[in-house]
């Protein structure tokens, strides 16, 4: 049958190719309103003189822009070219080349040396993938005979590789006779993998093109191989050997492209007859011949010669080399002089911080979102919620491209575009730091002389810092992993029935990006001081804490007054679901939560969440609330169970707090009962919800105590509570300088405030007004609630809302208090912590606990024992007018 | 026909819901983190049990037990997404050495068998 299918422009020859099939390639990258960023030297002014300096600017023209010559359709190509984007001292190599894959273009090669792990093969394969869809072959010169670029002896396994499917098959089965095992272990080591002893798999395309030093041996192996295990004499299982052209001539033939990865490790002096090809290649000559020194030999068949004619070239064929520093070991070797000549190497600059963070962001995001505001800064601020669609198209995009979704952490993290530009920006400047501290070479000339006896070449290799170790370090942090408890956390061991399996609590299923910037960070202290401090460096441990200091990586390392004027990374990057500035969003969430939780408190309602409430019902709902001015009124917003006014539209209610305090000042008695009190799982219910629980939390507080405390000056006596006694009798100045009233009061500039609650509870014992204790950091988001069980439906979004929740009766009770108060307090001082405890007791009474009367109590001790009573309750009432959200 | 039967809703095709299923599956995998691999390509390992047979399914996802069918669904450009079977006879390091020589960016899953 005629194949009429025409081939691709890429894989015609120059001479064959029309302008209509050249244009056809073409995709324009850096136009006015595309403009693509570029790195480059520029002169700048500075008090009247100009000097050259090293700028990020863009390519911004229609007449000549940059030009991908590609078979992929445009879109593809420039949701790769933005997310893949190199680093932007790599960007002038990527410009460079651009320009020699032009068609027309007779150099068609790139060399490029740098350090390790700098981005030199991914750079050079983005290239080939910009063009086509076809992989591009890298190509492992390391220890090889480059002679084999031309004409190489390979294994020939005939039609339909069957003599390795066979033997892969036995292999996948365990049923490979052990001399055959033990045959194949003795192959070459690079294409046969071993584990607990036996052969786990065979490369068998990399043994097909095994060097040719080592073929004939792996020929004789699989020889006996195939007749030990009977397959010699089945149809197609044909092994023979074979010359043919090599990978090189391959690639000019097909018009493709190829990276020669790590070339000055090639074996010495074995590329001397390719030195007319590269004068081929890179445009000096326009025709070359090389012969095949393999023909001929053991009677093998193959092509005895082959020339290289410029006529004949394809804009696919491009070859890019790959070179590692000198310094980088004894198997680089320096090239000789015709081929430094001839290739013209390009050497990679050492990162500098806008490298790192732009690395540090696409490993994190997807793409580099630091180079693209930086580039676009003006645009980016001005309308921050288009820039950042604009960014999530390119991922998504570029996820279509390569067949998978966007993982939600990206999807997340790239709609607060903003945290990751300001985290990555800290965490490139101490990864910066790290790699200075680390590098042997230069740590006497860059800054860090005092390191001299503890980082050395060996260190340097193993433990220096370079982007692979970045990639580590994320792929550690994005997993949700157990984590290790405090070393003085109490542990309970049950010591029976150990042959069942543990029952589990029900599952608290976490989002990936809620504590993100957490696992983050902690990791990072813990790499710091594993490579550092525990291996006998304190210097340098001191000096990389000191960097994780510097650049605010955890909330603990802000100094107090720096705390207010920047954010840390761990902050940054630990980022809720309930953060969605979208409403919409906010709605959907809070409409699953109420709905789980309506599900679970009575298991009869078996309607799904539209029948329960419509989206529209909740939008409108959140949406009064959020306009509501509610913290000066104590207005709160609950859960509505009442099925009358629920299925009237109304899944949220009003309520209120009264204070027993203003009772007492004005003298009046209270006027409400336990049927007025709002029911503890109905206020629980409203934290867990997005909007509702943040409003709520910001209606709690008072300033109802002062009065009292004005009017009580008379009586204050030693009898008081502590922190009550510091402000009683003294009015005025004094109160205004109690901290533990500020916190009570949620006004202190430390951002820590608690307060207490009286809600109502029901269990076997009846209905009684229960406690509900909150400890709160602003700053931080993070909320302590003490109180009795909390539904279950509730808890997975308790997490999202920054809300701990602990269960008074808990056995485990105090140790979670403990845990989440560390949690709160991190960073503040001991004297903070101290006035917290006071700050307590201004509505509490320590001593109406007969366990507590007459000590000094924790608060841990005080925020679980349900029988420390309120002085002054602050009861959570049904609202009069019963008003509910959004009517 | 009478309106009712107009109205009543069509059950959603069966091929739709496995679609659908494998989409979810293969969030949940990406929920636990990539292996970064070389040329951009990622790798998410996921237990074995439904999700796993979803994504094995999911007639967009080719499956691969061995080198070969590893290396030459990366060589297909109509590929996009590969799964590794938990019996392949593919260790992580050949992974990684498959993907550096190939330069091409796709989606991997590995099934993986729990303890």
């Amino acid at each position: 049958m005629k194949n009429d299918k025409k081939p691709s422009p890429l894989k015609t020859p120059m001479k064959d190719l029309k302008p209509e099939d050249v244009k056809s390639l073409e995709r324009p990258l850096g136009t006015s309103d595309r403009p693509y960023p570029m790195w480059g030297s520029q002169r700048i002014e500075h008090n009247g003189r100009a000097d050259l300096e090293q700028v990020l600017s863009v390519i911004a023209d229609d007449t000549y822009p940059m030009k991908v010559f590609s078979e992929r359709p445009y879109k593809e190509v420039i949701a790769m070219a933005y997310c893949d984007m190199p680093t932007p001292s790599m960007l002038p190599l990527f410009f460079d080349g651009l320009e020699r894959r032009k068609p027309d273009s007779t150099n068609r090669t790139q060399m490029m040396i740098g350090d390790p792990g700098a981005g030199k093969s991914f750079l050079g394969a983005l290239q080939g993938r910009l063009r086509s869809k076809e992989p591009v072959e890298v190509l492992d010169c390391g220890g090889k005979n480059m002679r084999e670029l031309l004409f190489e002896m390979v294994l020939d396994f005939g039609a339909g590789d069957a003599l390795p499917k066979s033997i892969d098959k036995r292999l996948q089965a365990g049923t490979l006779e052990p001399m055959s095992m033990a045959l194949l272990k003795a192959l070459p080591s690079e294409v046969v993998s071993i584990e607990d002893g036996t052969v786990k798999s065979i490369d068998w395309n990399g043994l097909k093109a095994i060097n040719n030093d080592k073929v004939e041996a792996a020929f004789e192996t699989l020889k006996k191989v195939s007749k030990i295990e009977g397959l010699d004499n089945a149809g197609g299982n044909a092994l023979g050997m074979n010359s043919q052209y090599g990978p090189l001539i391959r690639k000019f033939m097909a018009g493709e492209e190829i990276v020669l990865d790590e070339y000055n490790k090639s074996r010495e002096g074995t590329d001397d007859n390719l030195q007319t090809v590269w004068q081929f290649c890179i445009g000096e000559l326009k025709e070359c011949t090389v012969e095949n020194p393999l023909k001929n030999k053991d009677a093998t068949a193959g092509p005895s010669e082959f020339t290289f004619r410029r006529e004949d070239m394809k804009p696919g064929f491009f070859v890019t080399l790959t070179g590692n520093k000198k310094e980088d070991g004894v198997t680089t070797r320096s090239l000789n002089k015709s081929v430094y000549s001839r290739l013209s190497p390009q050497t990679l600059p050492d990162p500098d911080v806008i490298d790192w963070q732009h690395r540090i962001c696409q490993m994190m995001v997807g793409l580099p979102v630091s180079t693209l505001y930086t580039t676009f800064k003006e645009q980016a601020d001005k309308d921050p919620d288009q820039f950042g669609e604009w960014l999530l198209w390119l991922r998504r995009t570029k996820a279509e491209v390569e067949g998978g979704k966007v993982p939600e952490l990206q999807e997340t993290l790239l709609q607060n575009w903003k945290n990751v530009v300001n985290s990555s920006e800290k965490l490139a400047r101490f990864y910066d730091k790290w790699q200075k501290m680390t590098d042997a070479e230069k740590i006497t000339s860059n800054g860090n002389p005092d390191l001299v006896e503890e980082v050395d070449d060996e260190y340097s290799k193993k433990e220096g810092i370079d982007f692979r170790k970045i990639k580590q370090h994320l792929e550690e942090a994005i997993p949700i992993r157990p984590r290790m408890l405090k070393e003085d956390a109490p542990r309970a061991l049950d010591l029976k029935a150990w042959e069942k399996v543990p029952s589990l609590g029900e599952p608290v299923v976490e989002n990936s990006s809620l504590n993100f910037g957490t696992r983050l960070t902690e990791f990072l202290e813990r790499m710091v001081y594993e490579k550092s401090g525990a291996v006998g460096k304190p210097k340098l441990y001191n000096k990389l804490q000191k960097a994780m200091q510097e650049f605010a990586l955890r909330d603990i390392t802000l100094q107090e007054a720096a705390r207010s004027k920047q954010r840390s990374v761990e902050e940054d990057l630990n980022i809720s679901a309930f953060n969605d500035r979208d409403l919409t969003k906010q709605a959907k969430m809070a409409r699953n939560v109420f709905c789980d939780f309506l599900r679970q408190s009575n298991p009869e309602i078996k309607a799904t969440n539209d029948e329960i409430v419509t989206p529209k019902t909740f939008v409108d709902a959140l949406t009064a609330i959020s306009k509501a001015e509610t913290a000066k009124s104590n207005e709160l917003f609950v859960a509505n169970r009442d099925p009358e006014s629920l299925y009237a539209g109304h899944p949220l209610v009003s309520a209120i707090i009264k204070d027993a305090a203003t009772y007492v000042a004005a003298k009046k008695e209270i006027d409400f009962g336990l049927n007025d009190l709002v029911h503890h799982d109905d206020f629980l219910a409203s934290l867990a919800m997005p909007t509702v629980g943040a409003k709520n939390l910001t209606a709690v507080w008072d300033q109802n105590l002062r009065p009292l405390m004005t009017n009580r000056q008379e009586a204050a006596n030693a009898n008081t509570p502590p922190a009550a006694a510091a402000g009683a009798g003294t009015p005025g100045p004094v109160m205004d300088l109690d901290e533990s009233l500020y916190i009570a009061e949620n006004r202190s500039d430390k951002k820590i405030a608690t307060t207490s609650l009286q809600v109502l509870w029901t269990d076997e014992q009846g209905e009684r007004p229960v406690s509900i204790h909150i400890v709160r950091n602003e700053t931080r988001n993070k909320t302590l609630v003490v109180s009795e069980k909390a539904p279950s439906k509730l808890l997975s979004a308790f997490k999202e809302a920054g809300v701990i929740h602990v269960d008074r009766n808990d056995a485990n009770a105090v140790t979670k208090v403990e845990q989440a108060l560390a949690e709160i307090t991190r960073g503040l001082t001991p004297s903070v912590k101290e006035r917290l405890v006071d700050a307590f007791k201004y509505r509490n009474d320590a001593d109406s606990s007969p366990a507590l009367k007459g000590k000094e109590p924790k608060l841990t001790e005080l925020l679980v024992d349900g029988n420390v009573e309120m002085m002054y309750p602050k009861y959570v009432i049904k609202n009069d007018k019963k008003k509910a959200a959004g009517m | 026909m009478t309106q009712d039967a107009t109205n009543r809703q069509q059950p959603v095709p069966s091929e739709l819901l496995e679609q659908v299923a494998s989409a979810v599956a293969q969030q949940k995998a990406m929920d636990g983190g990539p292996t970064f691999l070389p040329h951009g390509c990622r790798l998410f390992r996921i237990a074995s049990g439904w999700e796993s047979n979803m994504i094995r399914r999911d007639k967009g996802v080719t499956s691969c037990e061995t080198l070969l069918e590893f290396e030459a669904a990366l060589r297909n450009p109509d590929v996009k997404v590969v799964f590794l079977t938990a019996d392949a006879i593919i260790t992580d390091a050949d992974i990684e050495k498959i993907c550096q020589r190939n330069g091409v960016t796709k989606t991997l899953f590995k099934e993986v068998k729990e303890a």
